[in-house]
């Protein structure tokens, strides 16, 4: 039986824009999804209990967290993390590759895998190969894990280096696939490399639909490149992967991000900003951000969004929130449930759309109450007019 | 609100009733009970969605001033009262000026005001300025205004200087409450002042006692600055402190004590004849890792009094806090997860340690009520005493 089981279930007739559903072996998860966070086996102080209650499917853990502490024997001891969390839907998991090379200044990466100084006392050299990076996944055992990818910055113009980063990514899938021991409960998705080099990108998809996997992840964007680069990637990796499995596209997870990219064919979005943001008061809204330690909140009444069916809306008032938000740590947990309420929402609108082909209307509606005075960014008129929306009618 | 209470006897352990209340006729408050303290308007780390979870229960909030400073303003422009506001709109409320979680600064004292510390710093409070925030706030409950600032060691000078501030905030306050109509139905609690000093609190109790109509209850104030050290009140010096108020009191009035003591004290302070307390022992506890494991009822499978969470030996410990613990942080997760995220300091650590020892803390107060009723307190007090005295050799 498959891990993963993938089923299309209505295209939008203008855009690359798909609704799905895949089934794991933790449960449905219905895309386009956005999936929160949960670093350390939680989700910025709101109980396992509470998410399912909301609804949530999927959210993601980090292995080179996890891998440190509690680390794999104790995972193991556990029956694995979603024993372990008390946490009944699905999970994905990243290679800990990326947090890696972002975390730590001196890692250093070669054939074998990623060298760096360990974070515990000992100080000591550690190497994470692909090899220990699938042994720790499978000790958390995650429905859905990634492998360990060479990762580098888009920002890094040296071609050279990404064509080699593309060739050894597709090494570690092998190597990867070839250790995976839990291949009935857990599926490993490559992911693509070669940054802003779009000849690079299209080697990387095309090495990797050849693989026999049951999902794709496009990595190695949102690092800082310009909008105008990243859509185009976005764009020609989509027409490569295949339509019958789900495409996840990393770190992407502001609102009219995923817009668009639910537009370019995504199926999949995972990103900290939404739960971190909650932290320093910042509520998430269809007309933008806001930030709840303004003077302006003090003596404002109403809730964050008079629209949203949270019980932080529901029962709190934007005054209240100003006072409370960064001095208590229960007003980072309120903040936090708006946003991921505003986040599933969103999915949940798109996806809506395009069952009912009304995507492109959604879009413009979306795009419009964003920016009422119309100006739009160059970036997002060109990507959706690549898609065949046009914000200008 | 009302106060029935069953017992007419000076000092000695009772059971009460707060009931009638205005906006919420339904509900009823038995003691002796603990109110839940909060910060902010929240029980600290749990908000009162995870309440929820805890207990369906009617409660009253201990709203202490420190934490809602920041809201004196907006509260002039809220129309409705603090629970609304703080998000909590079926719990009763009770105003207090101190946060009993947190030490009160010794000599900020000034004449006829008095200070609290917000997140901000120092904020003086005269008789004017905090009845205007308790009119705007609108609590069920509230403290009268107290120069409280006084413990084991304070002067002659001290005490005396609070004695007077609190018998003129008393009048002054008392006053304001008779003339206002938004504060007709809230439940008036008198503070008593006058340190460890015999002579002070019965002068002071002489100068407010003759006239307590519209008091509903009185705060036994002054016995220690708020804060950790509490909890390790001898309860020998303030027996003879305690008793002689409570022999001077109107029996028919409610009795309160604020401060996290420790459930031993809590106990003997019962058999006193205090009904309402708070549950800032919770919070201090959790605030150190500390989960209670004390056995309430003899069948409660355990042999320790608190368990410390971040202690190593719990990282491969999947038995939940408590065995037999029906609260969510037992019955779904396990000391060693709970271990794991207060080692990586995340947030849902002290969620899960304060559900815990909320749930077991309510549950030590239905117990205490229950023996009460059955006259078996005594077994209670020796059983605690003692699972106490062993934690103690053990520490
Ligand atoms: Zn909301
Ligand atoms: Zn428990």
């Amino acid at each position: 039986k498959s891990p993963l089981v993938f089923t299309l279930i209505a295209e939008c007739h203008t855009t690359k824009a798909r609704v799905s559903r895949m089934v794991l072996p933790h449960g449905p998860v219905d895309m386009p999804v956005f999936m929160p966070v949960g670093t350390q086996g939680t989700l910025k102080g709101m109980l396992p209990e509470q998410l399912e209650e909301l609804g949530l499917q999927i959210m993601l853990a980090n292995t080179y967290h996890l891998g440190t502490k509690p680390g794999v024997e104790i995972l193991e001891k556990a029956g694995g993390l979603h024993k372990f969390m008390n946490w009944n839907n699905c999970l994905l998991t990243d290679s800990g590759g990326f947090q890696m090379v972002s975390l730590l200044k001196l890692a250093e990466i070669t054939e074998e895998g990623v060298r760096f100084q360990s974070l515990n006392d000992q100080k000591a050299e550690v190497m994470l190969t692909p090899e220990h990076s699938i042994e720790i996944q499978n000790a958390i055992g995650a429905d859905i894990v990634m492998q360990l990818d060479d990762v580098v910055r888009t920002t890094n113009p040296d071609k050279a280096r990404i064509e080699e980063s593309v060739h050894r990514t597709t090494r570690w899938l092998d190597r990867c696939l070839q250790v995976h021991k839990k291949p009935d409960t857990q599926s490993i998705f490559p992911i693509v490399q070669g940054t802003l080099y779009e000849d690079l990108r299209e080697i990387s998809a095309k090495d990797h639909i050849k693989r026999h996997v049951n999902g794709y992840a496009i990595g190695g964007l949102s690092g800082g490149e310009s909008k105008d680069d990243f859509w185009k990637i976005v764009h020609l990796c989509t027409n490569i992967l295949p339509k019958d499995k789900p495409r996840y596209l990393m770190g992407v997870g502001f609102a009219e991000d995923l817009v668009i990219c639910c537009a370019l064919g995504c199926d999949m979005f995972d990103c900290v900003f939404p739960t971190r943001t909650a932290r320093f008061g910042c509520a998430l809204t269809r007309t933008g951000q806001l930030n709840l330690k303004k003077e302006k909140f003090k003596k404002d009444f109403k809730p964050i969004d008079e629209n949203c069916p949270c019980n932080t809306c529901k029962n709190y008032t934007r005054a209240y929130l100003s006072g409370v938000v960064t001095v208590y740590p229960s007003a980072c947990h309120l903040i936090t449930e708006h946003n991921v309420v505003f986040q599933m929402r969103l999915m949940k609108d798109i996806r809506e759309s395009i069952k009912q082909d009304k995507f492109p209307e959604f879009v413009r509606k979306f795009m419009l109450d964003l920016y009422p005075n119309k100006e739009y960014p160059t970036w997002v008129r060109d990507s959706l007019s690549a898609v065949n929306i046009s914000l200008t009618l | 609100m009302k106060f029935y209470v069953e017992s007419v006897s000076k000092c000695a352990q009772r059971l009460g009733t707060l009931s009638e209340i205005d906006a919420k006729p339904s509900v009823s408050i038995k003691t002796p009970a603990v109110m839940l303290h909060t910060q902010g308007g929240q029980i600290p780390h749990i908000t009162h969605e995870v309440f929820k979870l805890v207990s369906r229960d009617p409660q009253i909030l201990q709203i202490p001033l420190a934490g809602m400073h920041t809201f004196k303003e907006a509260m002039q422009y809220y129309e409705g009262t603090i629970s609304n506001f703080i998000g909590s709109k079926d719990s009763l409320t009770c105003l207090t000026l101190q946060d009993p979680c947190n030490i009160t600064k010794q000599g900020h004292n000034s004449t006829l005001k008095v200070p609290i510390w917000t997140k901000n710093g120092k904020v003086y409070y005269d008789a004017k300025s905090y009845m205007d925030v308790v009119e705007s706030f609108k609590p069920d409950i509230y403290f009268l205004l107290s120069d409280g600032d006084t413990n084991i060691s304070s002067s002659e000078k001290r005490i005396s200087k609070s004695l007077s501030n609190t018998v003129s905030f008393y009048k002054e306050c008392l006053e304001r409450h008779r003339k206002s109509q938004t504060l007709a139905n809230s439940f008036v609690i008198a503070p008593v002042v006058g340190g460890y000093k015999q002579l002070a609190r019965e002068k002071f109790l002489k100068s407010i006692l003759a006239d307590v109509k519209d008091v509903g209850g009185f705060l036994i104030d002054g016995l220690h600055n708020n804060g950790p050290e509490t909890e390790f009140l001898e309860f020998a010096e303030i027996e003879p402190v305690v008793k002689n108020i409570l022999n001077k009191l109107p029996t028919d009035k409610l009795r309160v004590i604020q401060g996290c003591w420790n459930p031993v004290n809590v106990i003997n302070l019962v058999e006193m004849g205090i009904d309402l307390f708070d549950s800032s022992y919770c919070h201090i506890l959790t605030e150190r890792s500390a989960a209670m494991t004390f056995a309430i009822e003899p069948t409660d499978q355990t042999d320790t009094y608190e368990i410390n969470l971040r202690d190593a030996k719990y990282l491969d410990d999947f038995q939940p806090i408590l065995t037999g613990c029906n609260c969510t942080s037992c019955t779904k997760y396990s000391r060693a997860y709970i271990h794991h995220l207060l080692s990586v300091h995340e947030l849902l650590g002290p969620i899960l340690v304060m559900i815990h020892n909320v749930y077991h803390y309510l549950r030590f107060f239905e117990k205490i009520r229950k023996c009460v009723k059955s006259n078996t307190l005594q077994a209670l007090q020796v059983s605690i005493t003692e699972q106490f005295q062993n934690h103690q050799k053990t520490k």
